[in-house]
């Protein structure tokens, strides 16, 4: 089976992936036990209101055409609108405006835990059972076991009164003056700066240290992950054939870990860092409700507790979809990166 | 030759028992004896920790069924009763709850700049202040708990030299490989005292459920007034809104104080007075309920689709792939707040204030993660010859799964399930903080560790902290046991790989 019939079956199997996770998010808020339309209009809402709504979420017609609907609506990306959160305005616009926020976070929630994570793996792993593997390691498993809204509550907290719980040193002024401890209001002024054609580096810098803390705390259980994980697989390259091999003909130490185990290690990391895209989404309900960043986490998360319903429910779907693309991505990587991992197993 | 049948093989264990029973009665006898201590608290739990009373409802309420009330309340009072045997880690035997005896402190020094003050003591265990009382207490259901721990290595070992037919078996290696390994050891007395935490809950705490969280204004509490030198008494609920932590001022009972009413708090008290420490340990109850009956519920799926889709593969592997790629293709934790808010004005949300729900929730969720684990293991041993024997020999695949495959592949649910388990955990506490899932009156930690957050950086920064700090030693605890199983079923396995990994983290909460 070459790379390419290989992707192509993969992109036909997702296609029952994608409908049973739509089919799901249908039944949950179709037929679930909350009326979308009551839960919009609550005792407040007159009749007139409701059969509107009603009408136009098409809640008037036979259940498998509702379904039909759905789902084509669905495919063609017409997500709906807002009833509760901005009454009127279209989904794709709410998601579209939020965005770019959630993806600044993730974007360094997924780089902070590379360059921290993977490097202090390995050197766990290039000397096992020191002192300095031990404290990465238990470091790393302690770290991961944080939960994160605790540890964004305690960091948002630390750096506000870092003053008085750090010994005097102060996280606002320190590099760039930034008032507000972590948030977005930086960076949207940098997004709009980059909009207009600006490129104000003062001002990027400043968005960064604002959202730092954030993806911190977003990316931990990532970063103890591929911490461990690379351990073991420095640890196993190490003691790997070939690289006794090179060591006996006499390949200098930098050499050997820069150009024979170091490649070979990030190998097995590649699932890792693609498995992320899970704790990231997850996460980011709770970071962003914790520190009030208004992103797409937080979007979904006032959907349901505000009952708009419709766009929870085209959040859901576009959750489905990016994870599910970011699979496919994973196991075409995997594919090039490594060769010896065979099509036929899967 | 009737000699040898016995002998044989397959001679049940009792027949063993009774051939030499001199070892298993010793054995059994002290087993008794540490039992009947506490047999009042097995009946009490029983009696309390289902919800009888909604079971009873919606079981009586089917027509024909609701003749059986009297015999259920036959039963109930038979249970009642025996609930009712006294035993020896309960409050009533060793109290912590009284107040100072009027006549000012029996002695008063200053020891390297502490203040020492003992009062005379009413009420509590023999008159010894409170604290002290209380931490008697602690100590003897930890030390009991650790004696049944004992006890049933104990017992292991006894049916190791006098009823085990073989001399050596792979699970002798298992243990003593598990003997040596420090970090999973650590693990495992992490999780005893979490779990002993969380059965005897009731008894650990200097007060209750009821008293001090539920109902704190149908009781009352008696108290000395320092400044008139009276007992004074009042409601429990006047004395919680006088003792609250919120951070400014003298507004703070912190780790380790009396409030002004007597009453010992070991880890201070919440923002609205209410006990932190209770509050912890039957928050650990309801975390703890979740997480085995979640892993209880998606071990069972996991376990039975990886035998059978390893066993016959082909279309039934395939179905199996493309189910659990649909269930993680949607966030879980997303589909958990979801689902909490869609189904929490139902039924089963009533179910142990939605302790029901997010377990059902967790275990339909949780096993793709547990079958991708086991899947490798269940395809490589079915590939290997005894299976292939066991079909030549006409064996049925049922039997086959059950005796040659199964005992292969559980040690490896094992790992993975122990370190799920540190992830619903924190999941749990997630939901709880958001406020949803475990709803009140019901303790959570996450609810805790949400009250407090405005006040991390004052004086009350117990209320979050010390929460937040036994979730990171409890998820630490489940996964060093997972590292040590690993270690000791398979020392040369590789760490748990990706998915492994990333179920210990909690799905990103």
């Amino acid at each position: 089976m070459s790379r390419w019939s290989y992707f192509a079956k993969r992109l036909i199997l997702s296609i029952p992936v994608i409908l049973f996770g739509t089919s799901l998010t249908f039944i949950a808020i179709r037929m679930g036990p909350i009326d979308p339309v009551a839960a919009v209009y609550g005792d407040s809402g007159t009749a007139a209101d409701m059969a509107r709504m009603r009408e136009s979420l098409g809640l008037n017609d036979p259940l498998w055409q509702q379904y039909l609907e759905f789902i084509w609506d669905m495919f063609r990306f017409d997500l709906g609108q807002s009833w509760v959160l901005q009454p009127g305005s279209r989904t794709t616009d709410l998601i579209l405006s939020r965005a770019p926020r959630t993806v600044w976070m993730g974007f360094w929630a997924v780089l902070i835990p590379l360059f921290i994570g993977i490097p202090l793996g390995f050197y766990a792993g290039l000397n096992p059972n020191t002192v300095g593997d031990y404290t990465a390691s238990f470091g790393g498993i302690v770290w991961r076991a944080m939960p994160n809204f605790w540890l964004a509550v305690i960091l948002m907290i630390g750096l506000s009164n870092s003053e008085s719980l750090l010994f005097g040193f102060d996280w606002k002024g320190f590099i760039l003056h930034t008032p507000q401890v972590i948030g977005t209001n930086e960076f949207q002024s940098a997004w709009n700066g980059m909009q207009a054609g600006q490129l104000e580096p003062v001002q990027w810098a400043k968005a960064t240290k604002q959202i730092l803390p954030a993806s911190v705390v977003l990316g931990s259980a990532s970063m103890g992950n591929e911490m461990r994980i690379g351990r073991t697989a420095m640890l196993e390259t190490k003691h790997s054939n070939y690289v006794e091999m090179a060591k006996a003909k006499g390949v200098s130490g930098r050499s050997l870990v820069w150009k024979h185990m170091f490649r070979n290690a990030l190998i097995p990391l590649v699932p890792v860092i693609t498995a992320e895209a899970n704790l990231l989404l997850g996460g980011s309900v709770l970071i962003e409700s914790v520190l009030s960043i208004n992103g797409i986490g937080l979007l979904f998360f006032r959907a349901l507790t505000q009952a708009d319903l419709p766009v929870a429910g085209a959040l859901m779907y576009v959750f489905i979809l990016l994870l599910v693309f970011i699979n496919i991505m994973q196991d075409l990587l995997y594919t090039i990166i490594d060769p010896r991992v065979g099509y036929e197993n899967e | 030759m009737s000699q040898q049948t016995t002998h044989g093989d397959d001679a049940p264990l009792l027949d063993r028992i009774r051939e030499n029973p001199q070892p298993a009665i010793r054995w059994a006898a002290v087993a008794a004896v540490l039992l009947a201590l506490q047999v009042g608290a097995v009946f009490a739990a029983m009696m309390e920790l289902p919800p009888w009373d909604t079971i009873a409802g919606y079981v009586l309420g089917v027509p024909l069924l609701g003749a059986l009330e009297p015999a259920f309340s036959a039963v109930a009072g038979v249970g009642d009763r025996l609930a009712d045997v006294p035993t020896l880690l309960s409050r009533e035997l060793i109290p912590n709850r009284g107040h100072r005896v009027g006549n000012g402190p029996v002695f008063e020094t200053t020891i390297a700049g502490f203040d020492l003050v003992y009062w005379q003591w009413d009420g509590t265990f023999l008159g010894l202040p409170a604290a002290v009382a209380w931490f008697v207490r602690v100590a003897l259901v930890y030390l009991y708990a650790f004696v049944w721990m004992g006890w049933l290595w104990k017992g292991y070992l006894v049916f190791r030299e006098n009823y085990r037919y073989a001399d050596w078996t792979p699970a002798d290696d298992v243990i003593d490989r598990m003997r040596t390994h420090r970090w999973g050891q650590f693990g495992f007395v992490v999780i005893t005292l979490f779990v002993v935490m969380a059965l005897f809950a009731p008894a650990l705490g200097p007060t209750t459920f009821d008293e001090n969280i539920d109902k704190p204004y149908s009781h009352e509490l008696e108290y000395l007034d320092k400044e008139t030198g009276e007992v004074e008494t009042t409601l429990v609920g006047n004395a919680n809104l006088q003792s609250k932590s919120r951070g400014s001022g003298n507004e703070n009972i912190g780790v380790g104080s009396y409030d002004e009413y007597d009453r010992w708090h070991p880890f201070g008290t919440l923002i609205n007075g209410k006990d932190l420490f209770t509050f912890i340990a039957l928050g650990s109850r309801v975390s703890l309920f979740i997480g085995l009956v979640a892993i209880g519920i998606s071990s069972v799926i996991a376990f039975g689709l990886a035998m059978v889709s390893a066993y016959y593969k082909g279309p039934v592997d395939l179905a199996t792939v493309l189910l659990s790629d649909s269930i993680q293709a949607m966030p879980r934790l997303l589909v958990l707040i979801a689902a909490a808010v869609l189904l929490g004005e139902t039924w089963i949300a009533d179910i142990y204030n939605g302790g029901f729900l997010l377990a059902l929730l967790f275990g339909s969720w949780g096993w793709p993660g547990l079958w991708r684990a086991v899947r490798g293991p269940s395809f490589q041993v079915v590939e290997r010859e005894w299976v292939d024997a066991a079909r030549s020999y006409g064996q049925t695949p049922r039997r086959i799964m059950q005796k040659h495959m199964a005992p292969y592949v559980v040690g490896y649910l094992l790992i993975y399930a122990s370190m799920s388990l540190g992830g619903i955990i924190i999941a749990t506490s997630a939901l709880s903080f958001l406020g949803l899932g475990i709803t009140q009156p019901t303790p959570e930690w996450g609810r805790a560790i949400s009250m407090g957050q405005e006040y991390i950086a004052t004086q009350s920064w117990h209320i979050s902290i010390i929460p937040g700090l036994l979730i990171v030693i409890v998820v630490t605890g489940f996964n060093a046991l997972g590292d040590g199983i690993r270690d000791a079923i398979d020392p040369q396995s590789d760490s748990g790989g990706a998915s492994g990994e990333s179920a210990a983290a909690g799905g990103g909460a």
